[in-house]
């Protein structure tokens, strides 16, 4: 397919990559679904080079992209299986979701959608009602406790209307009947380079760090209609927790806590007191202690909380 | 080897047409799993996991993007044997595994690959989409699997997996020259892995990245050759945007070769000075730590390699390979006995021809072999997909115009005919031209098939690929000899440059349209069929059940009156109640009065109905 128009949904979906990798999401905990292939596309001018925003300071496809399904490989099938983990045997482990019912999942959709559907290539859709039904399968095989779904097309919100599973939170660029925008036009490449719901939403994230805990509720707010052309609509009454509570590294980034020390590591050697609790926190996934004190000499204390995100980028 | 290698090379080579040609070669050796164990420092664990657990003996797996244009880069040399590849994605593999379960193992194979390069590798699983040539394009048992995608897209993503096997990654050493967007800038990229294992050996993994580059030098606008133009001069600077700024630390060794071609050479030769780095003609811009000959097999010097060793580099003095010209200079690269290519013929939607045509580039066989019944052995081998029907008895061949009895041109022919939905057809010939031809051509004729809907890709109107042919020439041996190196000096670059091989080319891909359906015609149907339904059955039910005067007269009395409770109210109220004035029947007749007693019953049961509806 070398339609012009998808480029900014291309970049869309590969700056909210970056961003995401930039707080600490790994390449093994994402799948990067794109459509087509527009970096070493001959129409670019540009080869191996993506751009969001015209001055094209910023080269989004990098050096270490790893895209998991791509071209014809992105169907509405393979979407669902993915999601609802009902692979063929042969399918390796780098395109499957392998989360379990600690995870916290950020699903990120962008292309061309409508009331209710969203189009995958040029002959298939995705509708809201399969969407509903995927993240219900999901919810009963308990492949996840948290999910962030994020839309950016025309009439979003309607996306998902049908959802009723708890524990989902769902954010979408516009309401039904409106239409979602193009931010700016490149006259370079020639094309749109990204949305405006997408660029405000990498605009709040570009002032975060890793260790920052803006909330999801600061984030929400942080959509003006008036910057949009569109009502950017989320429904959180399948989410249990306040959005003020909830940092965005939640979903979009991966925090490890590390305490620094200077001293040196002493080994096993001089411990006794080696314990792994298995902590039975509510909020954060493979959370492991490891507690190691010193007898004699200085004591030597790490503490590792590691909360991991998965999450999944999926682009048509 | 005892333990496990790496080396790590670059070779860099001007090309006639002013562009400059880059091949980086890694190799990994690890030694036999008996000895070693699992455990690996060097060696990348996942290539040695998918080596045990598939049975691998030999495979190979390339990317490519661009055409590799035997014309002007030659055809003869192990670089063009080896590296110029089908665009696209070409996997084979001969597995060590009694024949009925090789089907079953490539499928799990075609998986994992895909999950490792980030590429949709995994649409050769499926028995329409590989072959098992015998013996055109490899000689084996029934053990190798053929398959490829011509219309695979190759970018950065298989790059980043593949840089990833080498224990420097792109952070230090030779592959940090790797700046992606003058790779994928070039005229042809081509990433290849190949592994070879054995019980004996062990496993080598060969990684090679062939780029052609148009070098971005001041002087270098003009994009074609122009006699009496100065070739551009360039340095690695200037295809990659920086310097080698030392090697990576784990390599066995780390070389840097530039190749100065044999018309090059012949041209020094002509110009009367010897073939130094400094010479009349051209000036690499570092002086070599050595220098390699190779001789061909009348003793003339053919093509020189100049070596540097990264080793004596560092950030400090780093290294910057070029060459700069003096002279205008024109030469030509040797190319195979044939330039083969492939072209479709006919026109419509039903039916066409593939046309393969050798024509004679001029390389003189008297060289090569001289005896008088002279004839040059060509083998085809070509993979055809199940729709398009190709009809094998339809071959013809013409030499020079004049058409041929097959049998006096094919020696043998071996087809595995397409089924529809289960098999490609699979075409592999032995040919033997006569030396003296100067122009082949085989035609065959096909039939395009029917795809069901739901197996045509999204965007079915661009056409179907047909993937590239194979053309090999067995009596040729591209491998080159250099007697006079040193025999301490290993590099696994030469050692493949010595390695036997037979001459091969790969033709074009050809894309067939075929016919589609009008994909929008399940939607018009659904309409269609919809309304004729809702008219059909509307129309039917009205017919059926709709009395048309009394449902009148019904609806009237109903809306006159008025319901009790505002009756009764108005009543309490004294105000006169109308007569229905809808009943104007005539006042003398009985059937009359009993039609108007039939009808003020219906009315009590409307509002009776009315009023329960309601409630």
């Amino acid at each position: 397919m070398i339609c012009r128009f998808n480029y900014r949904h291309m970049a869309n979906t590969l700056s909210l990559y970056r961003t995401v990798k930039r707080l600490g999401i790994p390449d093994e905990r994402i799948i990067l679904m794109l459509a087509d292939d527009m970096a070493c596309n001959p129409r670019n001018n540009y080869p191996a080079q993506v751009f969001n925003n015209e001055n094209h300071q910023l080269n989004l496809y990098g050096d270490n992209v790893e895209v998991d399904y791509r071209g014809y490989e992105v169907t509405v099938e393979n979407f669902l299986r993915v999601l609802t983990g009902r692979h063929e045997s042969a399918v390796p482990r780098s395109k499957r979701l392998l989360s379990d019912e600690g995870s916290h999942i950020l699903l990120y959709m962008t292309g061309h959608g409508g009331d209710e559907f969203l189009k995958f290539q040029d002959n298939e859709e995705l509708q809201s009602h399969d969407l509903a039904d995927a993240v219900k399968q999901m919810k009963e095989k308990h492949r996840f406790k948290e999910l962030l779904i994020m839309v950016d097309t025309c009439q979003a919100a309607t996306l998902f209307s049908q959802l009723q599973s708890p524990g989902v939170l769902a954010i979408g660029s516009s309401m039904k009947g409106e239409n979602s925008y193009s931010h700016h036009l490149d006259s370079d490449i020639g094309v749109s380079v990204v949305d405006r719901f997408t660029f405000h939403t990498l605009a709040f994230f570009e002032k975060l760090n890793m260790y920052s805990n803006a909330s999801l509720n600061s984030l929400f707010n942080s959509y003006d209609p008036s910057m949009l052309l569109s009502t950017a609509y989320y429904r959180m009454d399948l989410y249990k927790r306040a959005l003020n509570e909830v940092p965005v590294t939640n979903f979009f980034g991966s925090v490890m806590k590390t305490i620094h020390t200077d001293s040196a590591y002493t080994g096993f050697l001089a411990a006794h007191d080696a314990e792994l609790p298995l902590s039975v926190g509510n909020n954060i996934l493979d959370h492991v202690m490891l507690q190691n004190e010193a007898s004699a000499r200085r004591s030597n204390i790490e503490e590792m909380n590691v909360s991991f995100s998965k999450f999944c980028i999926s682009f048509i | 080897a005892a333990a496990e290698e790496f080396t790590e090379e670059l070779l860099l080579r001007p090309l006639p047409d002013r562009k400059a040609l880059a091949h980086f070669h890694f190799r990994s050796s690890a030694p036999p799993a008996s000895a070693a164990g699992r455990h690996h420092h060097l060696f990348p664990k996942a290539i040695s996991q998918l080596v045990q657990k598939f049975h691998i003996s030999e495979l190979e797996l390339s990317f490519t993007q661009g055409r590799w244009n035997y014309e002007q880069w030659g055809g003869y040399d192990p670089m063009s044997t080896n590296n110029a590849k089908p665009p696209g994605v070409e996997l084979w593999a001969i597995f060590d595994l009694p024949l009925a379960e090789i089907d079953a193992t490539w499928k799990n194979l075609t998986h994992t690959l895909s999950g490792l390069f980030c590429a949709s590798i995994n649409f050769l699983e499926s028995s329409t989409a590989f072959s098992a040539p015998r013996w055109g394009f490899k000689l084996n048992e029934g053990n190798l699997r053929y398959g490829a995608l011509p219309r695979e897209a190759v970018c950065t993503e298989n790059l980043t997996p593949w840089l990833k096997l080498l224990p420097c990654r792109d952070k230090a050493g030779i592959a940090s020259l790797l700046y992606r967007p003058s790779v994928y800038k070039g005229y042809y990229h081509s990433q290849k892995l190949k592994l070879k294992s054995s019980q004996s050996l062990g496993i080598i993994l060969d990684q090679t990245l062939t780029v052609v580059l148009q070098p971005n030098t001041v002087s270098g606008k003009q994009l074609h050759s122009t006699g009496g133009q100065l070739q551009p001069s360039w340095s690695m600077e200037h295809l990659f945007s920086k310097k080698l700024s030392g090697k990576c630390l784990v390599s066995k060794s780390s070389r840097v070769f530039v190749e100065i071609e044999k018309g090059i050479v012949d041209n020094v030769d002509k110009a009367g000075s010897d073939v130094s780095s400094n010479n009349d003609l051209f000036v690499l811009s570092t002086a070599p730590d050595r220098s390699l000959k190779e001789l061909d097999n009348l003793e003339v010097q053919s093509s020189s390699l100049y070596e540097y060793d990264v080793n004596n580099y560092n950030s400090d003095k780093p290294l910057n390979v070029g060459i700069t010209w003096k002279l205008p200079l024109i030469w030509s690269c040797t190319r195979a006995p044939y330039h083969a290519s492939r072209f479709l013929m006919g026109s419509g939607n039903e039916r066409g021809s593939i046309a393969m045509s050798f024509l004679s580039t001029g390389l003189d066989k008297q060289l090569v072999d001289s005896s008088n019944d002279c004839s040059i052995k060509a083998v085809v081998f070509q993979v055809v997909p199940w729709y398009v029907k190709v009809y094998y008895h339809s071959l013809e061949v013409f030499i020079d115009g004049n058409s041929k009895a097959i049998s006096e041109v094919v020696d043998k022919i071996h087809v595995t005919p397409s089924e529809d939905k289960l098999l490609p057809g699979t075409m592999e010939m032995l040919l033997k031209f006569p030396c003296s031809m100067q122009l082949a051509t085989l035609t065959l004729d096909f039939d395009k098939g029917f795809l069901h809907i739901d197996e045509y890709p999204p965007d079915a109107n661009q056409g179907f690929d047909i993937p590239s042919a194979l053309v090999s020439f067995p009596e040729f041996n591209s491998s080159r000899s250099y007697p006079e190196a040193d025999p301490l000096f290993v590099s696994p670059l030469l050692e493949n440059f010595k390695e036997d091989g037979v001459v091969k080319s790969y033709t074009e891909v050809l894309l067939v349209p075929l016919t589609t359906p009008d994909f929008s015609m399940p939607y018009n149907v659904i309409t269609f069929t919809c309304t004729v339904l809702a008219l059909y059955f509307g129309s039917l039910l009205n017919a059926l059940r709709r009395r048309i005067g009394e449902e009148e007269r019904g609806l009237k009395k109903a809306a006159d009156k008025r319901g009790l409770i505002p009756l009764l109210i108005a009543k309490l109220r004294g105000q006169k109640v109308d007569p229905s004035e809808s009943e104007s029947t005539s006042p003398a007749s009985l059937p009359r009065s009993k039609l108007l007693l039939k009808v003020v019953f219906v009315a009590v049961v409307a509002i009776v109905f009315h009023y329960l509806s309601n409630s």
